[in-house]
C-alpha cells in the first residue's frame, strides 16, 4: 500500500428529485488499499457506486481517476480507463456458458470486434485470456455449464470473473456476498484478498454487514443518509460512536425526531 | 429468449465433424440442387425440356421453392435483429418492399441495369437501417417496436399514394417489369432457380459466421443482458446497428429478387401483416436458430398453398388455429425444439441400436 490516490471525489452529489440520495460525499481512495463503504439500508451506497462507474451522472461534484476527470464518462468508457464494478443483485448473461461470459468481457477489452466474417474462436488471445481468468476464479470444472444453471455463490464468482478480465485497476464491488450462505462468504472474501494482492489491485466495497469488512479493509467509510459519517481505519470506526448509533438505533432516532 | 444459437467451441472443428453437425444443411442443399431434376423425371419430362424451362411440374416446382426461398431470406434477416439480437421490430417490412419497389421503378421507369439497381437497393439498405439507428439509442423494446412500426406505416401510406402513381402503381402496385433476358423468371426459370438457391446459401453462411464471429456474439450477449453488455465496455449501439444494416441489406435483396421472380409487387409487401408474416415463420423455425428461419418459410408457404387448395375459403381460418398450435406445443420452435431435444434424441437412439444388438455398449 502507498500513498498515491487513485480515486477522489469532491463534493459529490446526485439528487432524484427531492431526495438528495448522495450529499456532498469527498472520499480518497489509496492506490493498492481496500477501502470499504459501510451504512445502513438508503445510505446511498449503491448510488455512489453507479456515480463512480458512470452508471448515473452526479448532479454536482467530480470523479478524478487517476488524475483524470472522469465524472461524466459513461459506462462503457469508465471500464477502458480500467475500474470494474460488480453488482448488488447478480448480473450475467444467463443462457450463456461461463466459458462465453467471460470470454465476451475479455473480447471487449480488444479492437477485434467488428470482425464479423472471422469466427470468434480464431481469437486465440481471447481464449487464452478467458482459460487464465475461469481458472482464477475457481471454475474451470464448469467453464461449459450454463450461468443461469451455476448455483449463486459461483455466479457471484463468475461475476467476478467477467469484472477481472480486463484486469482493472480498481475494482468497485456493490455486496459481492449478497445472498450467499454465511459459510460461503469467507470464501469469497479469501478469494478477493487473493486477487487483489497478487495483481496491485485497489478494491472498493460496498458492504452491509459490518463484520465482513472489519478484518479485510484498509479503510472504511461510513455512509448513512447520502452523507459521510466517519471515515478511517478499521478500528477507529469500530470504537466509533455515531457509526454505532447509525447502524443499532439511526433509524430509531430518526423516528422518535420526526415526531 | 431461449438459448438455442450456438456457442462457439474453444477448438476449430475438423472438417469432418463439421459437415456432421451441419448434416441438416447438407442434405437440405442437395435435395434443393436436385429437386428440378427429380421433379421432371417423376412427370417424364426429358432433360432437353427441362432445360429449355417448358411448361411442367418442374417449372412449377422451381417457382414455388424459389418463393419459399424469397420468403426464407426475408425471415433470416428478421432472425438476425429479432432473435439474435433481441430487437424487436415492426417495420421490417419497409425493408423488403424499399427492394422491390426499387428495383421494380429503376428497371421499369428509369431503364436501369439489372446491376446499377443491385447497387442502389443495397445502398438503399445502408440507409435503412440509418433511418432506423436514428432512434437506435434513444428507444428500446416495445417502444422501438412502435417507431419502426410508424415509420413502415409512412411508407405504407406513400408507396399506395395517387401522387407517385406514376412510378408506384399506387394501390394497385407495380407491374410489368421486365426481368432482364438473362434472368427471366419464365423463359429461363431454371438459371434463376439455381442463382436463387445459391444466393440463400451465401446469405446463410454468411449469417451464421456473423452469429458466431466477434460481432455477432456481442449482439447475443445484447439480447441476453444489453445493460451488462454495456458494463463489459462495448458500446452496443454501434452493434446494433451493424445487425440492423446487415439485416436490412438481407431484406432489400430478398424484395429486389421478388421483384425479378413476380412482375407484379402489391403494396402488401408494405404493410404490417408481411411483417407478422416474418415473425411467424421465425416462431414455427426457431426464434435465434437462423435455419429455423428457412424452415418456417417452407412450412408457411406450403401450409398457405396446402391448405388454400383444399379448404379454399376457410383455409385462412385452418392455418391460424395451426399456427395457434404451432406456437402452444412447439414454443422454441421446430428447429429450436430439435436441439434442445438432442440428448433425447441420442439417448433414444442408442436404445434402439441396443434393441437391434448392434450398439456399441457404452457402460
Amino acid at each position: 500500500m502507498d500513498d498515491t490516490i487513485l480515486l477522489e471525489t469532491q463534493s459529490l452529489r446526485k439528487e432524484f428529485g427531492a431526495l438528495i440520495a448522495v450529499d456532498n460525499v469527498s472520499i480518497r481512495v489509496r492506490a493498492n488499499s481496500l477501502h470499504s463503504i459501510i451504512g445502513p439500508n438508503g445510505a446511498g451506497k449503491t448510488t455512489f457506486f453507479n456515480l463512480l462507474s458512470g452508471n448515473i451522472e452526479p448532479t454536482s461534484g467530480r470523479v478524478i481517476f487517476k488524475g483524470r476527470d472522469i465524472t461524466h464518462l459513461p459506462v462503457h468508457r469508465t471500464i477502458h480507463l480500467g475500474i470494474g464494478r460488480s453488482f448488488q443483485i447478480t448480473n450475467i448473461f444467463p443462457n450463456l456458458t461461463v466459458f462465453e461470459n467471460i470470454r465476451l468481457a475479455c473480447q471487449a477489452m480488444g479492437h477485434d470486434n467488428f470482425r464479423f466474417w472471422q469466427d470468434a474462436s480464431r481469437f486465440k488471445k481471447y481464449i487464452a485470456r478467458t482459460t487464465e481468468v475461469i481458472e482464477l476464479v475457481g471454475l474451470t470444472s464448469r467453464a461449459m455449464t450454463l450461468a443461469r444453471a451455476l448455483p449463486h455463490g459461483d455466479q457471484r464468482k463468475l461475476e467476478l470473473g467477467m469484472i477481472l478480465a480486463p484486469d482493472p485497476e480498481l475494482l468497485l464491488l456493490d455486496e459481492p456476498t449478497a445472498g450467499m450462505a454465511s459459510e460461503q462468504v469467507p470464501e469469497l472474501m479469501a478469494l478477493i484478498q487473493r486477487i487483489r494482492l497478487a495483481g496491485n489491485k485497489t478494491v472498493m466495497l460496498v458492504e452491509h454487514n459490518m463484520n465482513v469488512v472489519m478484518n479485510v479493509s484498509d479503510a472504511i467509510t461510513v455512509m448513512h443518509q447520502g452523507q459521510v459519517l466517519a471515515e478511517g481505519a478499521p478500528a477507529e470506526i469500530a470504537a466509533n460512536k455515531e457509526v454505532q448509533t447509525a447502524y443499532l438505533g439511526g433509524l430509531y432516532r430518526t423516528v422518535i425526531s420526526n415526531q | 429468449m431461449q438459448n438455442v444459437t450456438e456457442q462457439p467451441s474453444a477448438k476449430a472443428m475438423p472438417l469432418l465433424k463439421r459437415a456432421k453437425d451441419n448434416f441438416g444443411s447438407l442434405v437440405t442443399l442437395i435435395v434443393l440442387a436436385a429437386l428440378p431434376f427429380v421433379v421432371a423425371l417423376y412427370d417424364g419430362q426429358s432433360l432437353s425440356s427441362l432445360l429449355a424451362n417448358e411448361a411442367g411440374s418442374s417449372k412449377f416446382v422451381q417457382g414455388f421453392v424459389i418463393e419459399i426461398l424469397i420468403l426464407g431470406i426475408f425471415a433470416l434477416s428478421y432472425d438476425l435483429i429479432f432473435g439474435i439480437t433481441g430487437m424487436l421490430s415492426f417495420g421490417h417490412a419497409m425493408f423488403f418492399a424499399v427492394g422491390a419497389y426499387l428495383t421494380g421503378i429503376m428497371i421499369k421507369s428509369f431503364g436501369w441495369s439489372l446491376w446499377a439497381t443491385l447497387g442502389l437497393v443495397l445502398a438503399a439498405g445502408v440507409l435503412q437501417a440509418l433511418l432506423f439507428g436514428i432512434v437506435l439509442p434513444r428507444v428500446k423494446g416495445i417502444t422501438f417496436a412502435l417507431v419502426t412500426l410508424g415509420m413502415a406505416s409512412v411508407f405504407y401510406i406513400v408507396i399506395q399514394a395517387r401522387e407517385f402513381g406514376e412510378y408506384t402503381g399506387a394501390d394497385v402496385g407495380l407491374q410489368g417489369v421486365i426481368a432482364p433476358d438473362f434472368l427471366n423468371p419464365s423463359t429461363q426459370r431454371l438459371r434463376f432457380y439455381f442463382i436463387v438457391v445459391a444466393l440463400t446459401v451465401l446469405i446463410y453462411l454468411l449469417y451464421k459466421r456473423f452469429v458466431t464471429s466477434p460481432t455477432g456474439r456481442v449482439c447475443v450477449a445484447i439480447r441476453e443482458n444489453e445493460g451488462r453488455a454495456r458494463m463489459l465496455g462495448y458500446n452496443t449501439f454501434y452493434f446494433k446497428l451493424a445487425a440492423l444494416t446487415l439485416s436490412s441489406i438481407t431484406a432489400a435483396l430478398a424484395g429486389a429478387l421478388h421483384t425479378l421472380h413476380q412482375p407484379i409487387v402489391t403494396p402488401n409487401v408494405a404493410a404490417m401483416s408481411f411483417t407478422v408474416s416474418a415473425l411467424l415463420m421465425i416462431l414455427i423455425g426457431g426464434v435465434g436458430t437462423l435455419n429455423g428461419a428457412l424452415v418456417g418459410a417452407a412450412v408457411l408457404r406450403l401450409l398457405q398453398f396446402g391448405l388454400s387448395k383444399y379448404f379454399s375459403e376457410s383455409a385462412s381460418f385452418i392455418s391460424g388455429a395451426i399456427y395457434v398450435a404451432i406456437v402452444l406445443f412447439v414454443p422454441y420452435g421446430i428447429v429450436g425444439t430439435w436441439r434442445l431435444k438432442r440428448f433425447e434424441r441420442q439417448k433414444g437412439w442408442e436404445n434402439l441400436l441396443k434393441l437391434m444388438g448392434v450398439g456399441k455398449r457404452k457402460e
